[in-house]
């Protein structure tokens, strides 16, 4: 089978797109949920996958039914989440949390598709929350962003964290 | 430390200080965690021999292997030479454990199997026999879940869990296939002392309206015990408190379905219960078969392991000092339901009850001030009250235990602290109260 290398990512995409992750964190970082879900694709997947932690050498099978999940959302079960953090009833985000995120380590490479990328970054998520309560997630991420018309929409994103114990009591955040 | 002033069940009151004092936590060790039948693992984490899955006993790092015969052991998780931890990994499977300090080889027996240099640096002198990992005293497995306990004079398991079986077997024994857990650990650190979260879960009805209001005005299928939002109404025939079963306790539905009813896609759910409701009134009676089975049920062995058939998550919580902990929690289900079934309990318990769960990330931050407000110089000689339908209960009849009417109440959480206070008075098992309430004289199965 003839194999076709994909044509490289433009520079000025690769600018648009690091612009958009950006962007994406600031309209995180202010709560504007509903500019956010406009980012997104209709069919959007979010995931998040609990993860493994085995000696190398280990060679016990992967859980059969999963291993489950942090976040396994579809733009509807997003939307659930928002509505939830909308709704005024979640106290632990009232008063509102100083949430910063960072974005680095942005890497952006040809997908299969012809209209798609996959768009590889770092996130650390700080919060401070309730007097000098500091928490931290680190997490990496995969995205695949998809150009319509409307410009680039985020069509998947699976996300790695990177803690064996989640080092806070509650993940009322979006990566 | 005496605490018969700590706790006082006939008025529901506990002194703050039990969630912030550090000589009650080293004692909690000792008398709870030192005491107790700890839950360790489900048989169906560790299917083959060589299967290990490493927990805590308290602050106690255990190993637990399933071994040759199939039995189940577990030992420290340290090395017998110089205490190094020997395994690092969550779970697996080995043929042997290498400790990363000097290289000592343990058997999944626990038995010393290589020293380096043994002959030129210990010139043979040494008695492997003599330092083989320290076992863990009693292993005994009830229906898949496997318990450990460090006191040779503690009760056997059937025992110690007592009339707690008859809601245990609800999920455990409805279905000839057994249960299982499923995926890996969703380990979470809260800043919160062990005690509230269970106490919140064995019998706390009163909160999920208020502080889940959130969540449930979200997810407005999830209405999880006939709560309004806001807490503007309660339903008291809706459900029973159980308690005063040596320490366990139950808050059930009794409808047969609230368990399932609530997913969004209900349908398979309660085509499986209506399939299997025959199974389930022939191996349980009538009573369990037709009103709990299916139903919300909340599930809490002293002190430290919960599980809700229906949310179907299961959960322990690792103490790490008076005010952190670690809380573990996994999906179950019962082997009989269909893999798409499977799936999905998998996803919804995740969603709802997992890391960034929309119910469960109600609940720490209210735990974490409850314990942050036990430790100031003053709130800590402050009084807590769990004195909610005080002296409202009695018997009822097709089941154990006192009981009090309705998911709203504190009952549960009294018995909670009373056995709390019961093990901490105590200086051996010999001293601890054995008691099941109301216990049912008849076997319930053939008498319904």
């Amino acid at each position: 089978m003839l194999e076709m290398n994909p044509a490289p990512v433009l520079v000025e995409d690769m600018i648009a797109l690091t612009q958009r992750l950006y962007h994406e964190a600031r309209l995180l970082d202010a709560e504007r949920f509903e500019d956010w879900l406009e980012l997104l694709c209709d069919d959007v997947t979010y995931r998040m996958d609990l993860k493994r932690r085995r000696f190398r050498a280990d060679r016990s099978p992967p859980a059969a039914v999963g291993a489950g999940v942090v976040f396994n959302e579809n733009f509807a079960r997003l939307k659930l989440r928002i509505d939830r953090l909308r709704s005024g009833y979640v106290w632990a985000e009232d008063p509102p949390n100083f949430v910063r995120r960072v974005i680095s380590n942005v890497e952006i490479e040809p997908a299969d598709a012809e209209n798609e990328v996959i768009v590889h970054s770092v996130i650390v998520i700080h919060r401070n929350r309730i007097d000098g309560l500091a928490r931290q997630f680190t997490a990496g991420r995969t995205d695949r962003w998809r150009h319509g018309t409307q410009g680039w929409c985020l069509a998947a994103r699976d996300i790695a964290l990177d803690h064996a114990v989640l080092p806070d009591s509650n993940i009322n955040v979006f990566f | 430390m005496d605490v018969s002033d700590l706790v006082d069940t006939t008025t529901g009151r506990q002194k703050r200080t039990i969630y912030s004092n550090e000589e009650l936590y080293k004692q909690e060790l000792e008398r709870i965690f030192g005491r107790c039948w700890l839950f360790l693992v489900h048989t169906s984490q560790i299917p083959k021999a060589g299967d290990y899955f490493r927990t805590f006993m308290g602050e106690d790092d255990v190993i637990v292997i399933r071994q040759k015969d199939g039995s189940i052991k577990a030992f420290l998780n340290s090395c017998t030479h110089r205490g190094n931890r020997i395994c690092r990994a969550d779970r697996g499977n080995a043929k042997a454990f290498t400790c990363n300090y000097h290289g000592w080889s343990f058997a999944p027996d626990g038995s010393l199997a290589g020293v380096p240099l043994e002959n030129e640096a210990y010139f043979g002198e040494l008695d492997r026999s003599k330092l083989g990992l320290v076992q863990v005293t009693h292993v005994a497995e009830y229906k898949g879940l496997v318990f450990g306990c460090f006191d040779p004079d503690a009760p056997s398991l059937e025992d110690y869990l007592g009339d707690a079986k008859f809601f245990l077997d609800v999920w455990l024994d409805a279905m000839p296939g057994g249960t299982s857990l499923l995926g890996e650990t969703q380990k979470m650190e809260l800043g919160s002392n062990w005690k509230l979260p269970v106490e919140n879960v064995c019998g706390d009805g009163y909160h999920l309206g208020w502080a889940h209001a959130g969540a449930m005005s979200a997810v407005q299928s999830m209405d999880l015990a006939g709560l309004s939002v806001g807490n503007s109404s309660t339903n008291l025939e809706g459900g029973l408190s159980v308690a005063g079963m040596n320490g366990h306790m139950a808050l059930t539905s009794l409808d047969g379905i609230s368990g399932y009813a609530f997913y969004p896609e209900p349908k398979p759910m309660m085509d499986y219960l209506e399939a299997n409701r025959p199974t389930a009134i022939e191996r349980l009676g009538k009573v369990r078969g037709e009103q709990l089975w299916g139903s919300q049920i909340n599930i809490t062995i002293f002190p430290n392991l919960q599980f809700l058939p229906g949310l179907n998550w299961f959960r322990v919580y690792h103490p790490k000092g008076p005010g952190k902990l670690e809380q573990w929690t996994w999906a179950m289900v019962e082997n009989d339901m269909p893999d798409e079934m499977q799936a999905a309990i998998l996803d919804n318990q995740c969603l709802t009850f997992g890391l960034a769960g929309l119910f469960d990330n109600d609940d720490g931050d209210n735990l974490a001030a409850c314990t942050e407000q036990s430790r100031g110089w003053r709130t800590a000689q402050m009084d807590v009250f769990t004195n909610m339908a005080l002296g409202r209960s009695g018997p009822r009849d097709g089941f154990p235990g006192d009981i009090a009417a309705g998911l709203v109440s504190e009952h549960n959480q009294r018995y909670f602290y009373r056995r709390w206070q019961e093990h901490m008075q105590a200086e051996s098992w010999a001293e601890v109260p054995t008691y099941n309430i109301n216990s049912l004289s008849v076997e319930e199965p053939g008498n319904a």
